[in-house]
């Protein structure tokens, strides 16, 4: 039952991990831990109408996390594997896009996909858009990570994300949008807000 | 006049038993199947007596859930805290056609509530409980 569903829920939840998006430089605003909540939506417009609707308060997963010691997941930090880092030194390339100016980075227009990577405002965007398939396969996915998140994200070590700390970054921050993915049969949205309810 | 303070007595109980219960909450297991001969679980049971059958429960079996469920209490301990910080809230729902799964916190209680065709569970319990139960099962792990 509702696997599709849940593939595009558990997608979007990782997303959220990942994301945890804005910059208080960037939103201008700041707040408590306790009354943040981070919302994911997905709207499939098939004719069965799936919906999934996640909303959970920043607080408890900061203080439930670290609690779970299961697989890669230890004190609120995921161990990342090498193995699936292609020697990439995460850490150097963070740095750099830290200390690089705003501006495009990577912008590709072809037949089938237009990337962009820029970093603007002390967030990084990432904007994919389909060009290729049927209508109904096309998506715009739009990503927006701030850079004190993911420094945040990384502050743990080198082989670890520490989630926690990303949560709490995240927490810091004003109403914000994090992720968005528009295609012509479904929607996900991950956001950020003070109310408990996701409508 | 010794009928009216046994009536007294029994009556006072009564309302105490009421008010007790009241205090602690209800747990609500419904379990409906729509088909000939489907079965229909309802059950409510005051919270209040769930330590008390944790206490009834033989040794050897509250120590096996212990062991079975103790890499994950100190998670449910913390959601447990957690959720009461949280008494109104839709935490998980996921709508597909027929099917129909909700998670939330209502007046204190966690309800998970399952339709699907022919089917539906709804599980109400006080989030309290969660907390004194694992408390419970804590005590009962060999060697704790």
């Amino acid at each position: 039952m509702f696997n599709r569903t849940k593939l595009v829920a558990g997608v979007s939840l990782l997303s959220a991990i990942f994301v945890l998006a804005g910059t208080s430089a960037a939103f201008g605003q700041s707040g408590s831990t306790k009354d943040r909540w981070l919302h994911v939506r997905v709207i499939n417009s098939d004719n069965k109408g799936e919906t999934v609707r996640v909303n959970i308060p920043l607080e408890l997963a900061e203080n439930v996390l670290p609690t779970i010691n299961k697989n890669h997941l230890h004190n609120g930090k995921v161990t990342i594997d090498q193995a699936h880092m292609n020697d990439v030194d995460v850490h150097a390339l963070l740095n750099a896009i830290r200390t690089a100016k705003d501006g495009e980075y990577v912008t590709v227009q072809g037949t089938d996909q237009d990337v962009r990577v820029a970093k603007e405002g002390g967030r990084l965007l990432v904007h994919v858009k389909d060009n290729k398939g049927s209508k109904s396969n096309k998506s715009d996915v739009d990503i927006k990570i701030p850079m004190h998140v993911i420094d945040a994200l990384f502050s743990a070590g080198k082989d670890e994300l520490d989630v926690v700390a990303g949560l709490h970054a995240l927490a810091l921050l004003g109403d914000t949008e994090l992720v968005s993915v528009k295609s012509e049969d479904s929607t996900v949205r991950v956001w950020m807000d003070s109310k408990n309810s996701s409508d | 006049m010794l009928l009216a303070k046994i009536a007294l007595g029994l009556a006072s109980t009564v309302a105490f038993a009421a008010i007790y219960t009241f205090r602690e909450g209800v747990i609500r297991v419904e379990v409906d199947e729509y088909r000939a001969g489907g079965s229909h679980v309802h059950l409510w049971v005051p919270a209040a007596a769930v330590p008390i059958a944790l206490r009834c429960t033989p040794r050897n079996h509250l120590e096996n859930a212990a062991v079975k469920i103790q890499p994950w209490m100190p998670t449910i301990r913390q959601l447990a805290k957690e959720l009461e910080k949280y008494p109104e809230a839709n935490l998980v729902e996921v709508v597909d056609g027929d099917d129909y799964v909700q998670i939330r916190t209502h007046a204190g209680k966690l309800q998970i509530d399952v339709h699907e065709p022919g089917e539906s569970v709804h599980v109400a319990f006080p989030i309290s409980t969660l907390e004194e139960i694992s408390g419970q099962l804590t005590e009962n792990i060999p060697g704790a």
